[in-house]
């Protein structure tokens, strides 16, 4: 319920298509029902597992890497393009003992790529 | 609720841009583009004219790992099927390199000409964070260039116009993932300012009949409904709850949140419908704009219901994903019959 309000009340409505008394159609400004439900159930699925990639990071079971990727809603594919490595060493770079060793010329790629900076990179925010 | 709000900018040839709401991106652009250009067109009028509607399932493209579904035509069809019925000469490019792509923009909207470009939903700072998900397929209106980077107007989102930074432009226009935009960029360079609308409404429904009815293919059209709709019924046995749930969900967000104009277009398609209606003096046009709104209802009874389903997944609601699936079979059931009539009475128009 608290998400939902919280989601969509922050001042920027969108508009819909709706008829008026007469038949005609006019643009309107309430959000149907159904897009606040199912927004705020991917919205909050999308943070629950950023928490728990974060929890595994802090365990040492990801790298950092992982917790950037899901922030940005991105997948190993689609980062692998933007930055301009090879996918299978990307998806190398989410085991944390190789990422720790990677060298800073490899680093400064992902942090222009998920615009994050170097020492961001190599940590997880500690909450 | 219902408002009119207008917003006006001076250009940088000092001409005059009145920024307007609008309900989805790509036909608000449109018609921005072509009123900017002398031509007063409504926007269900373009995305009748552009054969908007649509319907197909996805598996193979991923959208946060869930299969997509669409209610639309590809995106940037509409502008361009558009322009060519109505006659209109546009520049439409994509840009391999990054730095052409911005100059190229810059030199253009220097020129006083307002450009639209496709862009990445999530690097752009001014959307609210709850539409800020990885989709390349927003489009919106550059007007100048100003010192905090562009002046820009997004019909679709905001009702008045905005600023973008120099960066979230660059990043939002060559984001990588799936449809990638490569900085598309366009604009109309002349439009005949009296076009024979009703040929191009006649071209437009005809096209979406084939659309709606023709495509071969199980996963398009009213066939890709109910493949859905079969597919939604066996989700929970197949997938476990918790999933059928962001699977169901995934559906509703592009059926009602991205700029749809609710229930997945079918409202602005039935404005369409009941404009064209008026234009050729139709009642049997009339009609099915007042079958196409019933329609319409129907997929927000199945929002609706789906939003049950999702909100009481905890503890196992009344409403099942098999009523939903039943309601989607329905909509394909009487959309089909809708598509058949439009044939039939389209054929009997006359330009």
């Amino acid at each position: 319920m608290e998400l939902e309000d919280e989601l969509f009340n922050d001042g920027l409505p969108k508009a819909y298509y709706k008829q008026n008394d007469k038949g005609q159609y006019v643009l309107e400004t309430n959000a149907p029902w159904a897009e606040k439900v199912s927004v705020a159930l991917l919205i909050s699925g999308n943070r629950a597992n950023l928490e728990e990639i974060r929890k595994a990071v802090i365990a040492g079971q990801k790298s950092p890497l992982c917790y950037y990727i899901e922030m940005r809603q991105l997948t190993p594919k689609m980062l692998a393009k933007a930055a301009g490595i090879a996918v299978f060493r990307v998806k190398r770079h989410l085991r944390p003992e190789i990422f720790a060793k990677l060298k800073p010329s490899v680093l400064n790629r992902y942090t222009k790529a998920l615009r994050v900076t170097l020492e961001e990179l190599k940590t997880v925010p500690n909450i | 609720m219902t408002t009119e709000l207008i917003t006006q900018e001076t250009l940088a040839n000092g001409r005059t841009y009145i920024h307007r709401t609008a309900a989805h991106c790509e036909t608000g652009v449109t018609c921005a583009l072509f009123r900017d250009k002398g031509l007063e067109i409504s926007e269900p009028m373009i995305f009748g004219i552009g054969s908007g509607i649509f319907f197909g399932h996805l598996p193979f493209i991923k959208q946060t790992g869930l299969p997509i579904s669409t209610f639309r035509s590809i995106p940037g069809l509409v502008f361009k099927k558009a322009a060519k019925r109505l006659g209109a000469k546009v520049f439409r490019k994509r840009f391999r390199n990054q730095q052409k792509g911005m100059d190229e923009l810059r030199r253009v909207i220097r020129t006083g000409q307002i450009a639209a470009v496709t862009t990445n939903v999530y690097w752009l700072s001014f959307f609210p964070r709850r539409y800020r998900f990885n989709f390349s397929g927003h489009n919106f209106i550059v007007l100048y260039e100003n010192e905090n980077g562009f002046r820009i107007s997004d019909p679709a989102l905001l009702e008045y116009t905005t600023d973008c930074s120099t960066e979230d432009m660059e990043r939002a226009r060559f984001a990588r993932g799936p449809m990638e935009p490569r900085g598309l960029m366009y604009y109309p360079i002349s439009i005949n300012p009296h076009p024979d609308i009703r040929k191009a409404c006649i071209i437009g429904m005809q096209d979406t009949c084939k659309q709606m009815l023709g495509i071969p293919i199980p996963l398009f059209g009213v066939k890709g409904m109910r493949h859905v709709a079969q597919k939604v019924i066996k989700w929970p046995e197949k997938l476990g709850y918790i999933e059928a749930c962001r699977q169901l969900a995934h559906i509703l967000r592009l059926q009602e949140e991205m700029g749809t104009g609710g229930a997945g277009f079918r409202y602005m398609f039935a404005a369409f419908l009941q404009e064209a209606g008026e234009l050729f003096g139709s009642k049997e046009l009339n009609e099915l704009s007042n079958e196409m709104t019933a329609i319409g209802d129907i997929w927000r009874e199945f929002a609706v219901v789906s939003s049950r389903i999702i909100k009481q997944r905890k503890t196992k609601s009344e409403e099942t994903f098999e009523k939903a699936g039943g309601l989607m079979l329905i909509c394909a059931g009487r959309e089909e019959e809708l598509f058949k009539n439009l044939r039939d009475v389209v054929g009997k128009l006359k330009a």
